[in-house]
């Protein structure tokens, strides 16, 4: 029972620090808290028996540390859109494009509406 | 009969309004588009919906164009830059020209359709990396259109008689072939967003025939019907687009 607990913690750390470093470091509260409650059991069976290994507390050190990160990330980093020029010279040379085809065109106001209409009982 | 009479109320009040009366130039929606899985939220790109007026020698013409970027802390990872944008009649929304540039990762393609209404063809042009271009005409039905226009025809129509569980079906032209999505109307509702409390008209969207689109769109129940909020069912998680902005609304 202790060695499960102190496995599912270091790998629930391990996971949390890994999420911490990426741009989906919120989901790694996710682990972080479970690296926090399996520790905290390996840590309570280990008393028990009055023998702590190292790699519990290791465990606690990395969930800090991806705590941590995760905090900071949400404070500092803002959402925000960077570099679209690209995206923007294809704007323009697509309308430049756009324009000439629709001036050689044939627009003429056709209405499309042949749809289909159903009427299904609602389902929830 | 009751029953006809009703699908017959229903189908005329939409063909009706088919007409646009919700959509002018000049209107920017801005959308967070993000990631839910267990109530976090990440938010993962920025997507536009703006519309300009477009002037030819012959006539005047509607710009629709959509935009997704990826937030910055993305770009290094995975990059999106796409652009989905269609020239359609301002009155009627029938789409005359559609592009669709998308640059995802390492990953380009574009992919063009000139309408043709009266022939009822498609004339397309897929281009990818490396100069590759392949020219294709395609046959399309009366009612088929791009994703673009038809994500903005679902505005043109009245909803505010209908019943709780009509549906529509829209037909799209999607990577050279025509789509049928399914629009159901599931009642009013009542949600918070960062342009205010909004009453919405609540639709239910999917593809006919199979389970790969299914998600949920909120309109605005009012003359302009701009969409606030879409949840879209994915293996794991939720993906959300959330309003943002609205500009240069039309009412």
């Amino acid at each position: 029972m202790k060695k499960l607990f102190t496995t599912l913690a270091i790998l629930a750390s391990i996971l949390a620090i890994i999420l911490s470093v990426l741009p989906v470091s919120n989901l790694a509260v996710i682990p972080a808290i479970a690296a926090l409650i399996f520790g905290l059991i390996a840590f309570y069976l280990s008393k028990k028996t009055g023998h702590i290994k190292k790699i519990i507390q290791f465990t606690f050190l990395l969930t800090i540390m991806a705590l941590i990160i995760i905090t900071y990330k949400a404070i500092f980093t803002e959402t925000e859109v960077s570099s679209t020029k690209g995206l923007e010279a294809t704007e323009t040379k697509l309308e430049e494009e756009a324009l000439e085809e629709l001036e050689g065109l044939e627009i003429d106001e056709i209405e499309i509406d042949e749809t289909e209409l159903e009427d299904i009982p609602f389902e929830e | 009969m009751l029953r006809i009479s009703i699908l017959l109320v229903c189908f005329f009040s939409l063909s009706l309004n088919a007409q646009n009366n919700a959509i002018g130039p000049g209107e920017k929606l801005t959308y967070t588009a993000s990631y839910n899985m267990s109530g976090i939220l990440t938010d993962l790109a920025q997507v536009t919906m703006e519309t300009s007026a477009v002037k030819t020698s012959k006539t005047s013409l509607l710009r629709l164009k959509c935009t997704a970027t990826t937030y910055s802390k993305w770009d290094s990872f995975f990059k999106i830059r796409d652009l989905y944008e269609s020239y359609v009649s301002p009155k009627t929304l029938t789409p005359y020209l559609y592009n669709r540039d998308i640059n995802e990762g390492s990953y380009y393609k574009n992919m063009k359709y000139t309408f043709s209404h009266k022939t009822k063809t498609v004339k397309t042009i897929q281009k990818k990396k490396r100069n590759w271009v392949e020219k294709k005409t395609v046959s399309i039905g009366s009612g088929t259109k791009d994703i673009i226009s038809t994500l903005y025809s679902l505005r043109t129509f009245d909803m505010t008689n209908l019943t709780k569980g009509t549906s529509k079906i829209f037909t799209i032209l999607f990577d050279r072939e025509e789509v049928k999505g399914k629009v159901t109307y599931l009642g009013k509702d009542t949600i918070s967003t960062a342009i205010g409390n909004k009453v919405c008209y609540k639709l239910a969207i999917e593809a006919v025939n199979s389970n790969t689109v299914n998600g949920t769109l909120w309109l605005t129940a009012d003359e302009n019907k701009i969409p606030v909020y879409g949840k879209f069912k994915i293996p794991v998680g939720n993906g959300e687009l959330k309003i943002k902005s609205a500009t240069g609304l039309r009412h």
